[in-house]
């Protein structure tokens, strides 16, 4: 069945793409260290080096002349892990309200829901800058408030799939054995309704990582961060002469928001072969 | 006469669905008080002294006034019946830096916000059906290529990136369009001038929502294609047009009016990244110099009104929802 | 001449496991107050035949590939698309399966009728609506004025059917496809549509085809009777002479496979054994061979030729004609 899954993933070519560029980014990431080890934030060469002038620096340099290339690659750390913090904490807090709404139903299913109903309200980015204002501006807070505004969708999706499943035969098989409740919901339904929430999850990765662009954009992010976001930020007060300095983080951030929905797409596709609508 | 039956009752239901949404609405908003609440005795520090500290506030007597209003030295319970009073009394209290009461700060800058996400909304929901529709029409042909890939690039973009770029190339470069603000400085701030400055913002915060409107769209009109009644249609020799306008058309846009409610929560938050890039004076700049000069009371009172405003709009789209779908029924 | 004609039709399902005939060599014809009824199982190909004469199929995958339907005396299978949306709704209408489902949700039902007459006829506003409102008396809808304004989810399945009806006579035309209009519905709702199709059908002197699976309705509705198996007619006589005396061993299957009321409960139902062959797994020679009582060496070689023993009276089967020699 796996590799029937597989099979049907890479017939995909979009999300094959999308897939080897994000293994790429993430390798990327994770290697950054190695390919440059010193920080990025030293100032190497003179300012606003346009990108080609100077075949050392690729990408050219910053305002204060600093290597884009290198923060570019650093940033890739800073704004993979947060993107996948962030959508960790969603997927919990959605993965946990949606189940246990879906399968115990009744009054704990309206609170839930009204739970979620209220977080879809409050506008997201509003709460987000709020919570960053009273608690601090740290990767923790940040990354704990992107996942607290995404988890709504998650958990619906849980949901839906858990009051499909909950009454299926073999669930009551499970119950006519003696299995407790958290034994049917985490082993037994659980891997059964996982297959669209990891579709969803991918998607939410790219949520995580545009918002988090946003957050850092405003200066408002963590101080000793330097993800893309922030880099599109600090470029500001050049568009006019050098605008490169804004352009490329936020190419960096729009292809691994793409690949990554491309993956969903993807996933998507793999997972429902008859919902496709070619 | 029996016209005149049936136009009154989807009326009726209408103002059932009105009296029901009103109804939900307030224990949503008090969810939302409560949330806030919460927040203000998360500070660390005590919120007074972050207040008075940040506001440069040392007269005693002051301190002690303000030491009352906010009743600080309450049991809780009651300081969260105290202020649930005083938002009910339209008091969101005092902001020292623009000198006024925070939600006269807020209504300044409210109308600049809305007149950004209505303009952006409609161009979301204009471009994506048009987009999708033609694409669902041109199925597997180059437009509908074209419209897929347009349609990845925008949601894939950073609405703050793609505001930048605009202004790079449409301002710096061709010198077509402001680079910023709602108005001309010195002009006549006439509803042209305005308009000419809404143009990027509008395509910045709005394209991102196009892209995802014209996906579902193009899905939604392939799926009604396919239903029993479009056939039924085409049986009664209506052309092509009249079939996919009347029809097709008519039911494939109900999901994507649904979508639009569930995405007024994030439009607003964008708006208040857009309006950053493009120093549009609405609440969001407002926001971002509040955040930035640490004034917790408009801050916390732009997250109440931003809700309520939500809130509103939600409302909105179910009724037009309810004025396209005749199946819904309130009960 | 009669208003429709149909030679030599075939149509054939082009996909991805190949190209597949779903109807093969069809001819039918249809005189003014006659009703021809299309009988078969599920998949024979009956509706794809409706679809076919009004140039209605899904392209992809199907496409007539041969063969006229001669409407009035016009070729429709050469006509271009536009003068086709002339045709469909005003010189042919046709009704459907789900009547519920067949009517545009978010339209009022007025609304619905009234747009065939704005596509053929150029009645102002209030005069469509007072032709919407005489249809749908036609039709026998209660409370019509109260209902013009109604939408398909507040009405029953049989009022559903009434209101596609009245669309598909709205403009009088000389030819009516019904596709299996009652079998969606309440038995006895049944009887009133089919009531109500045979008293139109006089009223206008109307040629109906109806396409039907049910031999009970087949009983009740047709004049004439074409059976179809696998794309291909196989059995074409009058009513009264196919239960009679059907010549086709899938013919008599079927009508022993009807349950008669009143018949002992001990009897038990005599069943077709084996399934309809998928399009693109025909055997050679007789599509019916595999499942056939009376198959001989010959049918599993030759397709047998559709033979016509006596005026009207057609057949394909070698088994058949053998009886007649």
């Amino acid at each position: 069945m796996k590799f029937d899954f597989l099979g049907r993933f890479s017939r995909n070519r979009g999300a094959l793409v999308g897939a080897v560029v994000i293994l790429g980014v993430a390798l990327l990431a994770i290697l950054a260290p190695l390919v440059y080890p010193t920080d990025p934030l030293r100032i190497v060469a003179q300012p606003e080096l346009w990108p080609g002038e100077d075949p050392a620096y690729p990408l050219g340099t910053d305002s204060l002349g600093r290597d884009i290339l290198a923060m570019i690659v650093h940033g890739a750390r800073a704004t993979l892990l947060i993107g996948l913090f962030a959508s960790s904490v969603a997927t919990i807090i959605g993965v946990g309200m949606g189940a246990t709404a879906g399968y115990f139903g009744g009054w704990i299913d309206e609170i839930a829901m009204r739970a979620a109903e209220l977080f879809q309200t409050i506008p997201n980015l509003i709460f987000v800058l709020t919570i960053v204002l009273i608690l601090g501006s740290t990767l923790q807070n940040i990354v704990i408030a992107i996942g607290i505004v995404s988890w709504t969708p998650i958990a619906r999706m849980t949901r839906a799939e858990f009051l499909a499943l909950r009454d299926r035969e073999f669930v009551q098989a499970c119950r006519a054995m003696g299995m407790g409740n958290g034994r049917i919901i985490l082993g037994e339904i659980l891997p059964n309704a996982l297959p669209p929430v990891i579709v969803l999850s991918s998607l939410v990765v790219a949520g995580a990582i545009l918002f988090e662009s946003a957050v850092s954009f405003l200066g408002l992010g963590d101080p000793n961060i330097a993800s893309w976001g922030r880099l599109v930020g600090d470029g500001r007060q050049l568009i006019r002469s050098s605008w490169y300095i804004c352009a490329i983080p936020g190419v960096a951030i729009m292809i691994t928001v793409l690949c990554l929905n491309l993956i969903g797409d993807g996933l998507n596709d793999a997972l429902n072969p008859k919902l496709r609508d070619r | 006469m029996a016209g005149g039956l049936a136009v009154s009752s989807r009326q009726l239901a209408a103002l059932r669905l009105l009296r029901r949404r009103l109804i939900q609405a307030v224990p949503l908003m008090l969810g939302v008080v409560v949330i806030n609440f919460v927040l203000i005795h998360l500070a660390p520090g005590s919120f007074l002294e972050l207040m008075t500290a940040e506001n440069q506030v040392s007269d005693p007597a002051t301190v002690a006034l303000l030491r009352k209003t906010y009743g600080m030295d309450d049991p809780l319970w009651l300081q969260l019946a105290k202020y649930v009073w005083a938002l009910l009394h339209f008091d969101f209290g005092f902001s020292y830096r623009q000198n006024m009461p925070v939600l006269q700060a807020i209504t300044i800058h409210l109308p600049a916000t809305l007149l950004l996400m209505v303009s952006s909304i409609t161009l979301a929901f204009a471009v994506g059906v048009a987009a999708g529709v033609v694409a669902s029409i041109k199925v597997r042909t180059v437009w509908d290529t074209l419209v897929s890939v347009a349609a990845m690039f925008f949601f894939a973009a950073p609405s703050f990136w793609l505001g930048i770029m605009m202004i790079v190339l449409f301002a710096v470069k061709l010198g077509w369009m402001p680079v910023g603000g709602m108005a001309t400085i010195g002009g006549g701030g006439g509803v042209l001038d305005i308009l000419h400055h809404l143009i990027l913002p509008t395509l910045a915060l709005g394209l991102f929502y196009a892209a995802i409107y014209a996906r579902v769209m193009r899905s939604s009109m392939l799926e009604v294609s396919q239903l029993d009644f479009v056939r039924t249609a085409r049986a009664k020799g209506l052309s092509r047009r009249q079939v996919t306008v009347g029809h097709v058309l008519r039911n494939a846009l109900l999901p994507v009016v649904t979508i639009l409610g569930v995405q007024m929560g994030t439009v607003l938050a964008g708006s208040v990244v857009i309006e950053s890039v493009f120093s549009w004076p609405g609440v969001g700049s407002l926001l971002f110099d509040s955040v930035s000069s640490r004034n917790y009371p408009v801050v916390l009172g732009i997250l109440v009104l931003g809700s309520l405003v939500v809130i509103a709009a939600n409302i909105a789209v179910d009724l037009v929802y309810m004025w396209l779908d005749p199946r819904i029924e309130i009960r | 001449m009669r208003p429709l004609e149909v030679r030599d039709l075939g149509t054939t399902l082009f996909t991805r496991r190949g190209a597949m005939k779903a109807v093969d060599g069809m001819n039918l014809s249809v005189g003014a107050g006659e009703t021809v009824a299309l009988v078969g199982e599920s998949g024979c190909g009956k509706s794809l035949t409706a679809l076919s004469i009004m140039r209605l199929l899904p392209d992809p995958p199907a496409r007539i590939v041969g063969g006229q339907v001669i409407l009035n005396g016009r070729d429709l299978v050469a006509l271009p698309e536009q003068a086709m949306l002339d045709i469909r709704g005003r010189e042919i209408g046709m009704i459907f399966q789900d009547p519920m489902s067949s009517l545009n949700p978010v339209a009022t039902v007025g609304a619905q009728i009234a747009e065939v007459l704005a596509a053929h006829t150029d009645l102002g506003r209030r005069q469509a609506r007072a032709r919407v409102l005489e249809l749908l008396d036609q039709v026998g809808m209660p409370d019509a004025e109260r209902r013009l304004d109604a939408y398909p989810h507040q009405l029953s399945g049989g009022m559903c059917q009434r209101v596609m009806i009245a669309m598909a006579i709205a403009c009088s035309p000389s030819v009516l496809i019904a596709d299996e209009p009652t079998t969606a519905l309440d038995v006895t709702v049944q009887a009133q549509v089919l009531t109500l199709l045979k008293r139109l059908q006089t009223e206008a002197g109307m040629a109906m085809i109806f396409i039907t699976h049910d031999l009970g309705v087949v009983a009740e509705i047709a004049d004439r009777v074409v059976v179809m198996y696998a794309g291909r007619k196989v059995e074409e006589a009058t009513v009264d002479d196919l239960f009679e005396a059907p010549l086709h061993p899938y013919t008599a299957g079927l009508i022993g496979a009807t349950p008669v009321p009143g018949a002992e409960r001990a009897a038990r139902l005599a069943d077709i054994p084996g399934v309809v062959p998928a399009l693109n797994e025909l055997p050679a020679g007789c599509a019916f061979a595999p499942r056939c009582k009376r198959v001989m060496d010959r049918c599993w070689k030759e397709q047998p030729a559709l033979t016509e023993l006596r005026p009207g009276r057609r057949v394909a089967c070698f088994a058949a004609e053998l009886d007649a020699a």
